[in-house]
């Protein structure tokens, strides 16, 4: 049978084809990956996309969750200064109802007293970062501001809404109690009492003194629970770190499995690529060498 | 009755036969190596014998022609697969021009649209901070200029492919021009009895280019080759071609006609065929898909962002704009320049973020294409990368079927040269035999004139 005499154009393709494997598996072992370019693997290449997508959101959940924990910290710092004046203020109602002090005494005990509604007031009006941390989300002003007309003594210009702040995909933290609630709630009225007390002490009148301490004591406790808010999302916080960086090993191990290459069996198929390739040339040096016209003499 | 005469005569004719089929064998071996020479071999016939007293003599041999060997089957296998090949290489080279812009997942629309949301997901850590609603402007116009870029780029590629449609009816006009010429004189050679094998390797390789470029289809007719386009216009019939025309229409597109009837949408294959599906349905569809995700990405976004309150304690404004339809993509742009402006607010204080949440499901809520913004975008990568691979491997596997045929192509009209040696040495050991008999018939005439010599002396 007659074959092809001219061979010439199969062994170029043989060459061009081994020489596109050969540089095929050496781009994965450089690369390390086995999806370059979208054509490589189209699903794979379109998973990427939201793998990528999934895996900077992650970064971003971990930046946010060290963002809001210094101000989450900064107001359970705060909480644990007002508890300790507010203690301080107990202290000094107890001593206040006792009979035996002089009008001059209660005078002098009124004057620590309004001392400590001066710190609470301030500890209120903490900021961080710019922001008034017990304002609700009205953050740019002071939230409580000292006002005689009101029988607390302080005015509340904040508001009582929060702010969320999503740290996982479905997952989001409140960042805030609002002043009203925190500091004066329903179970407890931090301000209300402490001016409570000051008038009594400022009356001399023991009674009312030790009816005042009764009251600061029930608000004290009602900042010492509320306070637990705090700590609870720091610990959801801590948590979810932990969740995301998990997550993000899941991700970037699953970005390997998407688009990455097996090492080993990349250095296998390039030095099998290698010899193909060495094969093909040696056989294009082979071929042709010799013609009938070789043996006629 | 037979004499030394003819015998001689006879052997004269061996020897101009075979000085024929030398000059063939030399002219295979001298064209060994021409693109679409067809390999030839003389026809050598025996003459019309003598009968003489019943007994019929052989009268010699004539070489009654040089014949091309080729396959026209195969010639037109070849021009079909060409036709095939050349489209889905001209479609992988525009492709893989388009997936460059695809390929790079850490930039680009997807990577932009990403950075957006982590950077507005980070100002809800701090919604009246400056600097953290400057990021978001930034990020923001970083993902309107890689819409408006990548949907440049697009049209970018579309423009160059257009610009090859005209320089592509230009080279299949002259072709068409040259083969009718070829067409006719194979017609007047074959009227006179040549051989037009010369001529046909010529016009054979001319329409292989043809096929290249776009899409015909041939028919053998006695006057040669009839070439049509796929929808049947005339190329060339006889030694007439019609010339195609390439004219822009109001856009700039350029549209191909065929005596006046406007082909474009009828040419898939061939490098033309190629550029037209990439130019035409390809890149709209690339394009279509970005302007969609870009309005409507903008629409969702706008809705979400208008439901807030800036930090002037203004009703939010329009974040993106973005005009609906074609060019979407490129005109989309950031609205806001006014940090102050992000509506983050979502109870009129300025330092709640209630907002954000709405602005930030954007992401992963369904727009009205049925896919999230992220999915949008990665739907268009898969699009990208699956239209590739299929050039790809339809460009493979055409490649690897004209291997096959230009294997039988040569297989049948290649030349050998062991053949041509074996044919060397076959003729020229017959030309030496008839000179042989002209020596011995020569020897045989002297014995008989010096018979006639003796007799007289």
């Amino acid at each position: 049978m007659r074959v092809n005499p001219n061979i010439t154009p199969d062994i170029l393709t043989a060459i061009w084809q081994t020489q596109e494997q050969e540089n095929t598996a050496l781009q994965q072992v450089s690369t390390g990956r086995r999806v370059n370019v979208p054509s490589d693997d189209p699903a794979a290449a379109a998973a990427l996309v939201g793998n990528l997508n999934s895996s900077a959101q992650t970064d971003q959940y971990l930046q946010n969750t060290t963002s809001i924990e210094g101000q989450l910290q900064t107001a359970d710092s705060t909480l644990s200064s007002v508890v300790e004046v507010l203690n301080q203020a107990i202290s000094l109602g107890v001593q206040g109802a006792n009979g035996t002090l002089s009008a001059s005494d209660q005078q002098g005990i009124a004057q620590q007293v309004i001392g400590i509604q001066s710190q609470v007031l301030q500890l209120a009006n903490t900021s961080y970062q710019g922001i008034y941390i017990f304002a609700g989300t009205a953050t740019t002003t002071p939230p409580f501001v000292a006002d005689s007309s009101q029988p607390s003594g302080v005015a509340y210009n904040g508001n009582s809404n929060t702010n969320t702040v999503e740290v996982g995909t479905g997952r989001s933290i409140t960042v805030n109690m609002p002043g009203d609630q925190m500091f004066q709630g329903s179970g407890g009225d931090v301000m209300n009492s402490l001016q409570g007390l000051i008038t009594a002490l400022q009356s001399g009148d023991t009674t009312a003194i030790g009816n005042a301490t009764t009251q600061l004591r029930t608000a004290y406790n009602f900042v010492t629970q509320q306070r637990v808010f705090y700590g609870n999302a720091v610990d959801q916080l801590n948590a979810n770190q932990t969740f995301l960086q998990t997550e993000k090993v899941n991700l970037s191990s699953q970005e390997n499995d998407l688009v990455g290459v097996d090492l080993s069996k990349a250095a296998t198929d390039l030095s099998q690529a290698e010899i193909t390739h060495q094969a093909a040339l040696a056989a294009a040096a082979k071929v042709s060498q010799n013609t009938l016209l070789d043996y006629l003499k | 009755m037979p004499g030394l005469t003819s015998t001689m005569l006879m052997s004269v004719q061996s020897l101009l036969a075979d000085q024929a089929a030398l000059q063939v064998t030399s002219n295979n071996i001298a064209n060994a190596n021409t693109p679409g020479y067809t390999r030839e071999v003389p026809v050598l016939t025996e003459n019309t014998p003598t009968v003489e007293n019943g007994i019929t003599y052989g009268a010699g041999v004539t070489l009654e022609k040089v014949q091309s060997i080729r396959d026209q089957l195969l010639d037109l296998r070849i021009s079909e697969e060409t036709q095939q090949q050349s489209g889905a290489q001209a479609q992988l080279t525009a492709l893989n021009q388009v997936q460059g812009l695809f390929s790079d997942s850490t930039q680009g629309v997807g990577a932009d649209m990403t950075a957006f949301f982590n950077s507005l997901s980070q100002l809800s850590t701090n919604p009246t901070s400056i600097p953290q609603r400057q990021a978001v402007l930034t990020d923001a116009q970083n993902l309107a200029t890689s819409f408006n870029q990548t949907s440049t780029s697009l049209s970018n590629i579309q423009t160059s492919l257009n610009l090859n449609v005209s320089q592509s009816v230009d080279q299949i006009n002259s072709l068409t021009q040259q083969i009718a010429k070829l067409n006719a004189q194979v017609a007047q050679m074959q009227q006179l009895g040549q051989e037009p094998g010369v001529i046909q390797d010529q016009e054979t390789q001319l329409v292989q280019q043809l096929s290249q470029l776009t899409d015909v289809s041939i028919i053998q007719t006695k006057d040669g080759q009839t070439i049509t386009t796929a929808n049947g216009s005339a190329l060339v019939v006889g030694g007439q071609s019609f010339a195609l025309q390439a004219a822009a229409d109001s856009t700039g597109t350029e549209h191909v006609f065929s005596q006046g009837q406007d082909i474009t949408s009828s040419i898939k294959n061939g490098s033309l065929g190629g550029i037209l599906q990439v130019r035409d349905q390809v890149l709209p569809g690339v394009l279509n898909q970005l302007d969609t995700l870009a309005s409507q990405f903008a629409t969702a976004f706008n809705t979400a962002h208008e439901s807030g309150t800036d930090l002037n304690g203004n009703a939010g404004q329009a974040f993106f704009s973005s005009a609906p339809g074609a060019g979407a993509a490129a005109s989309f742009s950031v609205v806001i320049t006014d940090p102050n402006a992000i509506a983050a607010s979502s109870d009129g204080s300025a330092g709640s973020n209630g907002n954000i949440t709405q602005m930030t499901a954007v992401q992963s809520q369904e727009l009205p294409s049925g896919a999230s913004p992220t999915d949008s975008f990665a739907n268009i990568v898969f699009n990208v990368g699956n239209l590739t691979q299929q050039a790809q491997a339809e460009s493979d596997a055409g490649t690897a079927s004209l291997n096959q045929l230009n294997d039988q192509w040569g297989s049948v009209s290649g030349v050998s040269i062991d053949e041509e040696s074996t044919n060397l040495i076959t003729y020229q050991r017959a030309f030496e035999a008839a000179a042989r008999v002209i020596s011995t018939v020569d020897e045989l005439t002297q014995t008989v004139i010096g018979m006639g010599a003796s007799a007289a002396g």
